[in-house]
Protein backbone atom coordinates (compact mmCIF):
# COMPACT_ATOMS: atom_id res chain seq x y z
CA UNK A 1 0.00 0.00 0.00
CA UNK A 2 2.90 2.64 1.11
CA UNK A 3 4.80 1.33 -1.40
CA UNK A 4 2.01 1.80 -4.25
CA UNK A 5 0.95 5.42 -3.14
CA UNK A 6 5.34 6.75 -2.83
CA UNK A 7 6.01 5.53 -6.43
CA UNK A 8 2.53 7.25 -7.56
CA UNK A 9 4.28 10.09 -5.71
CA UNK A 10 7.42 9.62 -7.97
CA UNK A 11 5.34 8.88 -10.82
CA UNK A 12 3.89 12.67 -10.75
CA UNK A 13 7.17 14.40 -9.83
CA UNK A 14 8.52 12.39 -12.57
CA UNK A 15 6.21 13.80 -15.07
CA UNK A 16 6.95 17.34 -14.11
CA UNK A 17 8.40 19.07 -17.13
CA UNK A 18 11.25 20.70 -13.83
CA UNK A 19 12.09 17.52 -12.93
CA UNK A 20 12.87 16.30 -16.47
CA UNK A 21 15.14 19.77 -17.35
CA UNK A 22 17.19 19.30 -14.12
CA UNK A 23 18.03 15.42 -14.53
CA UNK A 24 18.48 16.56 -18.17
CA UNK A 25 20.95 19.62 -17.83
CA UNK A 26 24.10 19.57 -18.44
CA UNK A 27 25.65 21.63 -15.19
CA UNK A 28 22.47 21.77 -12.93
CA UNK A 29 22.42 18.38 -11.80
CA UNK A 30 25.77 18.83 -10.91
CA UNK A 31 25.74 22.08 -9.32
CA UNK A 32 23.21 20.76 -7.10
CA UNK A 33 24.77 17.48 -6.27
CA UNK A 34 28.30 19.59 -5.85
CA UNK A 35 26.48 21.61 -3.13
CA UNK A 36 24.24 19.02 -1.75
CA UNK A 37 28.20 17.25 -0.82
CA UNK A 38 30.12 20.75 -0.14
CA UNK A 39 27.41 22.15 2.29
CA UNK A 40 28.44 18.31 4.49
CA UNK A 41 31.15 20.19 6.13
CA UNK A 42 28.81 23.44 6.80
CA UNK A 43 26.21 20.60 8.53
CA UNK A 44 28.42 18.14 8.99
CA UNK A 45 31.47 19.63 10.07
CA UNK A 46 30.03 21.93 12.68
CA UNK A 47 28.03 18.87 14.36
CA UNK A 48 31.19 17.01 14.37
CA UNK A 49 32.77 19.92 16.79
CA UNK A 50 29.17 20.06 19.06
CA UNK A 51 29.61 16.19 19.23
CA UNK A 52 33.05 16.12 20.24
CA UNK A 53 32.72 18.70 22.54
CA UNK A 54 30.08 16.57 24.19
CA UNK A 55 32.71 13.45 24.14
CA UNK A 56 35.24 15.47 25.70
CA UNK A 57 37.77 15.43 22.71
CA UNK A 58 37.68 18.90 21.73
CA UNK A 59 37.44 22.54 23.59
CA UNK A 60 37.98 20.87 27.11
CA UNK A 61 37.89 24.20 28.37
CA UNK A 62 35.25 25.82 26.89
CA UNK A 63 31.53 25.01 28.37
CA UNK A 64 29.45 22.56 26.18
CA UNK A 65 26.50 24.52 26.10
CA UNK A 66 28.46 27.70 24.70
CA UNK A 67 30.10 25.68 21.47
CA UNK A 68 26.50 24.21 20.54
CA UNK A 69 24.82 27.29 21.02
CA UNK A 70 27.38 29.64 19.30
CA UNK A 71 27.21 26.41 15.87
CA UNK A 72 23.59 26.23 16.27
CA UNK A 73 22.97 28.53 13.66
CA UNK A 74 26.03 27.60 11.02
CA UNK A 75 25.01 24.26 11.56
CA UNK A 76 21.07 24.59 10.68
CA UNK A 77 22.00 26.82 7.89
CA UNK A 78 23.87 24.08 6.77
CA UNK A 79 20.91 21.65 7.22
CA UNK A 80 18.69 24.05 5.59
CA UNK A 81 20.83 23.99 2.66
CA UNK A 82 21.14 19.98 2.37
CA UNK A 83 17.46 19.67 2.65
CA UNK A 84 16.74 21.87 -0.03
CA UNK A 85 19.04 20.00 -2.49
CA UNK A 86 18.61 16.68 -1.31
CA UNK A 87 14.76 17.14 -2.10
CA UNK A 88 15.94 18.75 -5.79
CA UNK A 89 17.89 15.73 -6.42
CA UNK A 90 15.67 13.17 -5.67
CA UNK A 91 13.07 15.58 -7.06
CA UNK A 92 15.20 15.15 -10.28
CA UNK A 93 15.34 11.23 -10.41
CA UNK A 94 11.96 10.31 -8.65
CA UNK A 95 11.08 6.96 -9.44
CA UNK A 96 14.74 5.01 -9.25
CA UNK A 97 15.35 6.66 -6.18
CA UNK A 98 11.95 6.20 -4.47
CA UNK A 99 12.82 2.55 -5.32
CA UNK A 100 16.77 2.93 -3.88
CA UNK A 101 16.97 0.38 -0.97
CA UNK A 102 19.74 3.02 0.43
CA UNK A 103 17.44 5.51 -0.32
CA UNK A 104 14.62 4.04 1.94
CA UNK A 105 17.68 3.41 4.72
CA UNK A 106 18.68 7.18 4.27
CA UNK A 107 15.27 8.46 5.15
CA UNK A 108 14.81 6.09 8.36
CA UNK A 109 18.68 6.99 9.82
CA UNK A 110 17.44 10.87 8.97
CA UNK A 111 14.58 10.58 11.17
CA UNK A 112 16.52 8.69 13.57
CA UNK A 113 18.98 11.25 13.81
CA UNK A 114 16.37 13.87 14.18
CA UNK A 115 14.80 12.07 16.87
CA UNK A 116 18.23 11.83 18.65
CA UNK A 117 19.16 15.35 18.12
CA UNK A 118 15.97 16.00 19.62
CA UNK A 119 15.99 14.09 22.42
CA UNK A 120 19.68 14.89 23.25
CA UNK A 121 18.97 19.01 22.88
CA UNK A 122 16.58 17.94 25.43
CA UNK A 123 18.37 16.31 27.84
CA UNK A 124 21.42 18.49 27.87
CA UNK A 125 19.40 21.40 27.83
CA UNK A 126 17.46 19.87 31.30
CA UNK A 127 21.22 18.82 32.74
CA UNK A 128 23.87 21.01 31.43
CA UNK A 129 24.23 23.09 34.69
CA UNK A 130 25.71 20.25 36.19
CA UNK A 131 28.17 19.17 34.01
CA UNK A 132 28.51 22.53 31.36
CA UNK A 133 32.01 22.98 32.62
CA UNK A 134 33.42 19.22 32.64
CA UNK A 135 35.86 18.60 29.95
CA UNK A 136 34.23 15.26 29.69
CA UNK A 137 30.63 15.51 29.95
CA UNK A 138 28.52 12.61 31.41
CA UNK A 139 28.16 9.07 30.37
CA UNK A 140 24.32 9.21 28.58
CA UNK A 141 25.89 12.64 26.80
CA UNK A 142 28.53 10.84 25.70
CA UNK A 143 26.49 7.82 24.52
CA UNK A 144 23.96 10.44 22.68
CA UNK A 145 27.05 12.15 20.95
CA UNK A 146 28.68 9.15 19.29
CA UNK A 147 25.04 8.25 18.60
CA UNK A 148 24.73 10.92 16.59
CA UNK A 149 28.02 10.66 14.75
CA UNK A 150 27.77 7.03 14.01
CA UNK A 151 23.89 7.91 12.51
CA UNK A 152 25.16 10.97 10.50
CA UNK A 153 28.00 8.47 9.29
CA UNK A 154 25.19 6.10 8.33
CA UNK A 155 23.37 9.23 6.75
CA UNK A 156 26.71 9.72 4.56
CA UNK A 157 27.56 6.23 3.52
CA UNK A 158 23.81 5.31 2.12
CA UNK A 159 23.69 9.00 0.48
CA UNK A 160 26.96 7.61 -1.13
CA UNK A 161 25.82 3.99 -2.29
CA UNK A 162 22.54 5.26 -3.72
CA UNK A 163 24.32 5.82 -7.10
CA UNK A 164 25.02 1.60 -6.73
CA UNK A 165 22.10 -0.47 -8.23
CA UNK A 166 23.03 -3.43 -6.32
CA UNK A 167 19.40 -3.78 -5.09
CA UNK A 168 17.44 -1.99 -8.04
CA UNK A 169 14.66 -3.38 -9.14
CA UNK A 170 15.79 -4.84 -12.62
CA UNK A 171 18.17 -7.28 -10.96
CA UNK A 172 16.76 -10.52 -9.71
CA UNK A 173 15.74 -10.16 -6.09
CA UNK A 174 14.04 -12.19 -3.53
CA UNK A 175 10.41 -11.16 -3.35
CA UNK A 176 11.00 -9.88 0.22
CA UNK A 177 14.17 -7.19 -0.92
CA UNK A 178 11.44 -6.57 -3.83
CA UNK A 179 9.02 -5.57 -0.91
CA UNK A 180 11.71 -3.55 0.99
CA UNK A 181 12.67 -1.34 -1.87
CA UNK A 182 9.41 -0.65 -3.76
CA UNK A 183 9.25 -2.83 -6.56
CA UNK A 184 5.62 -2.92 -7.47
CA UNK A 185 5.87 -4.29 -10.77
CA UNK A 186 8.39 -6.81 -10.25
CA UNK A 187 6.16 -8.11 -6.94
CA UNK A 188 2.30 -8.27 -9.07
CA UNK A 189 5.09 -9.96 -11.89
CA UNK A 190 5.79 -13.09 -8.80
CA UNK A 191 2.46 -13.22 -7.54
CA UNK B 1 58.41 15.06 -13.12
CA UNK B 2 56.36 12.49 -14.46
CA UNK B 3 54.43 10.63 -11.97
CA UNK B 4 53.09 7.99 -14.38
CA UNK B 5 55.06 4.59 -12.72
CA UNK B 6 53.83 5.45 -9.23
CA UNK B 7 50.27 5.34 -10.93
CA UNK B 8 50.63 2.32 -13.20
CA UNK B 9 51.87 1.01 -10.11
CA UNK B 10 49.05 1.55 -7.88
CA UNK B 11 46.88 0.22 -10.96
CA UNK B 12 48.04 -2.99 -10.33
CA UNK B 13 48.52 -2.44 -6.62
CA UNK B 14 47.17 -5.23 -4.09
CA UNK B 15 45.00 -1.94 -2.68
CA UNK B 16 43.60 -1.95 -6.33
CA UNK B 17 43.16 -5.72 -6.31
CA UNK B 18 40.73 -4.87 -3.40
CA UNK B 19 38.91 -1.85 -4.38
CA UNK B 20 38.39 -3.10 -7.56
CA UNK B 21 37.12 -6.42 -6.38
CA UNK B 22 34.58 -5.18 -3.44
CA UNK B 23 32.58 -2.49 -4.15
CA UNK B 24 31.25 -2.66 -0.25
CA UNK B 25 34.95 -1.83 1.11
CA UNK B 26 34.95 0.79 -1.59
CA UNK B 27 32.04 2.27 -0.53
CA UNK B 28 32.87 2.46 3.41
CA UNK B 29 36.37 3.57 2.41
CA UNK B 30 34.42 6.40 0.54
CA UNK B 31 32.01 7.33 3.30
CA UNK B 32 34.98 7.50 5.43
CA UNK B 33 36.65 10.14 2.84
CA UNK B 34 33.36 12.09 2.96
CA UNK B 35 33.68 12.39 7.13
CA UNK B 36 37.42 13.19 7.08
CA UNK B 37 35.48 16.07 4.29
CA UNK B 38 33.21 17.11 6.85
CA UNK B 39 35.59 16.98 9.41
CA UNK B 40 38.34 19.08 7.76
CA UNK B 41 35.72 21.59 6.50
CA UNK B 42 34.15 21.34 10.18
CA UNK B 43 37.43 22.65 11.73
CA UNK B 44 38.56 25.05 8.88
CA UNK B 45 35.08 26.75 8.75
CA UNK B 46 34.93 27.14 12.75
CA UNK B 47 38.10 28.75 13.25
CA UNK B 48 38.74 31.18 9.87
CA UNK B 49 34.44 31.96 10.90
CA UNK B 50 36.43 32.59 14.38
CA UNK B 51 38.78 34.57 12.47
CA UNK B 52 36.59 36.61 10.35
CA UNK B 53 34.43 37.58 13.75
CA UNK B 54 30.86 35.52 12.60
CA UNK B 55 31.06 32.75 15.27
CA UNK B 56 31.95 31.97 18.79
CA UNK B 57 32.77 35.79 19.08
CA UNK B 58 33.31 34.99 23.12
CA UNK B 59 35.83 32.41 23.15
CA UNK B 60 39.65 33.55 22.32
CA UNK B 61 40.51 32.97 18.77
CA UNK B 62 43.56 31.55 20.12
CA UNK B 63 41.50 28.71 21.80
CA UNK B 64 39.64 27.85 18.81
CA UNK B 65 42.46 28.04 16.57
CA UNK B 66 44.26 25.67 18.79
CA UNK B 67 41.66 23.46 18.94
CA UNK B 68 40.52 22.72 15.35
CA UNK B 69 44.14 22.37 14.70
CA UNK B 70 44.40 18.69 16.13
CA UNK B 71 40.78 17.42 14.51
CA UNK B 72 42.02 19.17 10.88
CA UNK B 73 45.11 16.86 11.40
CA UNK B 74 43.40 13.60 12.18
CA UNK B 75 40.89 14.42 8.98
CA UNK B 76 43.61 15.38 6.64
CA UNK B 77 45.18 11.47 7.77
CA UNK B 78 41.66 10.36 7.09
CA UNK B 79 41.21 11.91 3.84
CA UNK B 80 44.85 10.83 2.49
CA UNK B 81 44.78 7.28 3.58
CA UNK B 82 41.16 6.89 1.96
CA UNK B 83 42.18 8.87 -0.95
CA UNK B 84 44.86 6.60 -1.69
CA UNK B 85 42.88 3.47 -2.02
CA UNK B 86 39.99 5.20 -3.70
CA UNK B 87 42.48 6.39 -6.59
CA UNK B 88 43.92 3.03 -6.78
CA UNK B 89 40.17 1.95 -8.33
CA UNK B 90 40.90 3.53 -10.91
CA UNK B 91 45.06 5.19 -10.86
CA UNK B 92 45.56 5.43 -14.54
CA UNK B 93 42.06 6.99 -15.39
CA UNK B 94 42.71 9.81 -12.91
CA UNK B 95 46.39 9.92 -14.54
CA UNK B 96 44.59 11.48 -17.18
CA UNK B 97 41.78 13.74 -15.68
CA UNK B 98 42.09 16.96 -15.36
CA UNK B 99 40.03 17.60 -12.77
CA UNK B 100 41.93 14.38 -10.44
CA UNK B 101 45.29 17.23 -11.01
CA UNK B 102 43.09 20.29 -10.08
CA UNK B 103 42.36 18.84 -6.94
CA UNK B 104 45.96 17.58 -6.21
CA UNK B 105 47.44 20.95 -6.77
CA UNK B 106 44.64 23.06 -4.54
CA UNK B 107 45.33 20.00 -2.13
CA UNK B 108 48.92 20.97 -1.99
CA UNK B 109 48.42 24.30 -1.68
CA UNK B 110 46.32 23.55 1.34
CA UNK B 111 48.36 21.75 3.08
CA UNK B 112 51.44 24.36 2.40
CA UNK B 113 48.98 26.91 3.54
CA UNK B 114 47.94 25.58 6.56
CA UNK B 115 51.48 24.21 7.49
CA UNK B 116 54.12 26.55 6.04
CA UNK B 117 51.96 30.19 6.72
CA UNK B 118 48.61 29.78 8.34
CA UNK B 119 49.81 27.74 11.81
CA UNK B 120 53.08 28.97 12.16
CA UNK B 121 51.23 32.77 11.58
CA UNK B 122 48.73 32.22 14.09
CA UNK B 123 51.12 30.54 17.00
CA UNK B 124 51.51 34.56 17.47
CA UNK B 125 48.69 36.20 19.98
CA UNK B 126 46.33 37.05 17.94
CA UNK B 127 46.10 40.60 19.31
CA UNK B 128 49.55 41.43 17.71
CA UNK B 129 48.12 40.65 14.58
CA UNK B 130 46.62 43.03 12.25
CA UNK B 131 42.86 42.74 11.73
CA UNK B 132 43.15 42.80 7.79
CA UNK B 133 46.08 39.97 8.17
CA UNK B 134 43.57 37.75 10.27
CA UNK B 135 41.34 38.33 7.45
CA UNK B 136 42.97 37.69 4.87
CA UNK B 137 44.26 34.39 6.22
CA UNK B 138 40.71 32.83 6.94
CA UNK B 139 39.50 34.32 3.39
CA UNK B 140 42.63 32.59 1.79
CA UNK B 141 41.76 28.97 3.59
CA UNK B 142 38.47 29.44 2.90
CA UNK B 143 38.69 29.38 -0.57
CA UNK B 144 41.47 27.27 -0.81
CA UNK B 145 39.69 23.99 1.06
CA UNK B 146 36.81 25.15 -0.68
CA UNK B 147 38.34 24.43 -4.51
CA UNK B 148 39.88 21.82 -2.99
CA UNK B 149 36.39 19.66 -2.64
CA UNK B 150 34.23 21.26 -5.21
CA UNK B 151 37.42 20.14 -7.62
CA UNK B 152 36.93 16.46 -5.70
CA UNK B 153 33.00 16.20 -6.60
CA UNK B 154 33.73 17.53 -10.10
CA UNK B 155 36.06 14.48 -10.59
CA UNK B 156 33.40 12.61 -10.66
CA UNK B 157 31.38 14.45 -13.56
CA UNK B 158 34.32 14.60 -15.72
Amino acid sequence: MLNELLLNLAHWFDRQSWSTSIHESIYLYSWIETTHVLTLMVFLGMLCVIDLRMLGAIFPNVPASTIAQRLDKPMMIGFAVMLITGFLLYYAIPVRTTQSLWFRIKVVLLIAAGVNAFLFRAKMQASSETWDLDPIPPKRIRIGAALSLALWAGVVITGRTIAYDWFDCHKQLPYFMYWVVGCVDEMAALQ
Amino acid sequence: MDLYPFFDWLDTSLLADISKAYGGVFAVVQMLHLLGISMLGGMVLVGDLRLLNIVMKDIPSEVVIENTHKWFNVALVMIIISGIFMSSAVALKLYYNTMFWAKMTSLTAGVVFVYAVRRPLLKFDHASIKPITLRMIAITSISIWFTVAASGRWIGFS
